[in-house]
């Protein structure tokens, strides 16, 4: 317990420190804000605009889609919120700075993701929670308590998954000092999950519940809500997640050996 | 022109310095063609046509709009600001070189980069997936839609110096500038046609020069605009270029005037 209070109380310096900094740049903070909500309400736009012509896609209706697209931004909106300071890992290298966090007496992985806490993705959740409801207020049937029940489980395994593509690319920078794109590419990659994976050909289907698992983090907690996932997909889901961050954790503690310090 | 020239093989060597980062930048660009080209292959499997356009020319307009993205939309005018914030336009200033020469030669080596690989990319991605990708209506079609295509990357060049121009200003023009990109990618037709749109959004989006740098061009690679209208598209990207060199070159001097060296 007093361990787990100490880590609160790092963890609230850190994002304090993070919320000063953007408010000290309002202007640039302002902007991106205004722009993730513009890209947002963009792609709403062109969603609506496309189903007004079509009436489904795969046998999803339009407020189905939106649901899905909405449980990316969720996902997307919270991993940034609680891990955008593991996009900065290769930075923290160059100007020696890591080298002062691994000898701290804090896990440097939990140290440098409370380093970048972002506030602004926490405030685009509040549209995205208005929108989810209102796709939510035009199921036919409504959702029952136990299908939300999972869809909030699913979403806290999709960021234990996301979380543990962010130490798998953060040691490929302790390892290498390079990839610093690479967190952009999983940011791209997650984008292909703003629709259910259903619309894939099978060979990417399948890619996408394995290897890279947008499925399992995006279309799978939505698909739960609905009642259209097995209880054999929850169990794969959980077991894909658990397996992926032990995976990380471990290539994480060999990249920390094979770490040279280049700028202290 | 010699110096342009060195300057553009040194800025091919940079890019090109630590390559994984290189190609992980290429790969980003695939999971936008991916997620759309699936999308919109779904939406058209059973139906003649969305909004005027078969299945054909929809997915003729993702990939072609992949290339566009590449070509037109690519650009390295963001490190402009930082440059003017700490100090380093002095030194450039004080060489025997354009400033905008010298960026529009950073950019054309970027866009050459850009060019070959999304060449290979399309390559492999039409290869592998056998998508229905339609020529030009004509050989004359062909003609416009390059032209069309460079005065294009013309035109984006001009706004994104404009905007890395800014940086006189404030120091924090990111946000402005990621806001700006935001809105540019969706106007400019980059994910969705804008003829997709509400009738009064087009209304809105016929007055600003964006849709002149996506949609257009490839509405004549469609053959969507006929002959017909090719001069009045090419007439106002012209008048465009016209309209933004007189900003940019307007904003360069005030910002010029303003300049204090702060760090430099």
């Amino acid at each position: 317990m007093p361990t787990l209070r100490r880590y609160g109380r790092i963890w609230a310096a850190l994002a304090h420190n993070s919320l000063r900094t953007q408010m000290s740049t309002k202007m640039a903070s302002g902007g991106y804000l205004i722009g993730k909500l513009l890209r947002m309400g963009f792609f709403l736009m062109y969603l609506l605009a496309i189903f007004k012509q079509l009436p489904s896609l795969k046998g999803y209706s339009v407020h189905q889609m939106v649901l899905f697209f909405m449980t990316f931004n969720i996902i997307d909106v919270a991993a940034q919120f609680l891990f955008r300071g593991l996009y900065g890992v290769k930075y923290l290298i160059e100007e020696g700075d890591f080298d002062k966090i691994i000898t701290q007496p804090a896990h440097p992985l939990f140290r440098i993701s409370s380093m970048g806490v972002d506030f602004l993705d926490l405030f685009t959740l509040v549209p995205v929670g208005f929108i989810t409801a209102w796709a939510l207020s035009k199921m036919p049937g409504g959702v029952t308590t136990g299908g939300v029940m999972l869809y909030l489980l699913l979403l806290a395994n999709a960021l234990l998954i996301a979380y543990a593509f962010h130490v798998f690319i953060a040691s490929l920078s302790v390892r290498t000092h390079e990839f610093e794109s690479a967190i952009w590419v999983y940011r791209d990659i997650m984008t292909l999950g703003r629709f259910p994976v259903t619309i894939y050909s099978d060979l990417l289907r399948g890619l996408f519940v394995t290897a890279i698992p947008v499925g399992v983090m995006v279309t799978f907690p939505a698909q739960a809500l609905l009642g259209l996932l097995s209880w054999k997909g929850v169990i794969y889901a959980l077991g894909l997640a658990v397996v992926l961050h032990l995976a990380a954790q471990r290539f994480w503690k060999a990249s920390l050996r094979e770490y040279t310090s280049i700028s202290t | 022109m010699r110096k342009y020239l060195t300057l553009f093989i040194m800025s091919w060597q940079k890019q090109l310095e630590v390559r994984s980062d290189f190609i992980f930048e290429r790969g980003r660009s695939l999971a936008v063609l991916f997620s759309l080209y699936y999308l919109w292959s779904s939406l058209l499997t059973n139906r003649a046509d969305v909004a005027g356009y078969s299945r054909a020319e929809m997915l003729t307009y993702v990939i072609m709009m992949t290339l566009l993205r590449a070509w037109v939309l690519s650009n390295v005018t963001d490190r402009i600001p930082s440059e003017i914030a700490q100090g380093k336009l002095s030194d450039l200033l004080l060489r025997p070189i354009s400033h905008f020469g010298y960026w529009a030669t950073q950019d054309a080596a970027s866009k050459s980069l850009a060019i070959g690989s999304v060449f290979i990319e399309m390559t492999l991605f039409v290869f592998f997936i056998r998508p229905p990708l339609l020529p030009p209506p004509s050989v004359a079609a062909a003609g416009a839609f390059v032209l069309s295509t460079l005065l294009a990357m013309a035109m984006y060049f001009q706004m994104s110096y404009m905007l890395g121009v800014i940086g006189f200003w404030t120091a924090q023009s990111w946000g402005p500038r990621f806001c700006f990109e935001v809105f540019l990618e969706f106007s400019a037709g980059a994910y969705f046609p804008v003829d997709l749109l509400p009738e009064a959004a087009q209304k809105v989006l016929a007055w600003l020069p964006f849709p002149y740098l996506v949609f257009h061009p490839l509405s004549i690679y469609l053959g969507k605009a006929g002959p017909e209208q090719w001069l009045s598209i090419l007439g106002h990207q012209v008048l465009w270029i016209g309209i933004l060199t007189l900003a940019s070159r307007g904003l360069w001097g005030a910002g010029l005037r303003r300049y204090a060296a702060e760090g430099g």
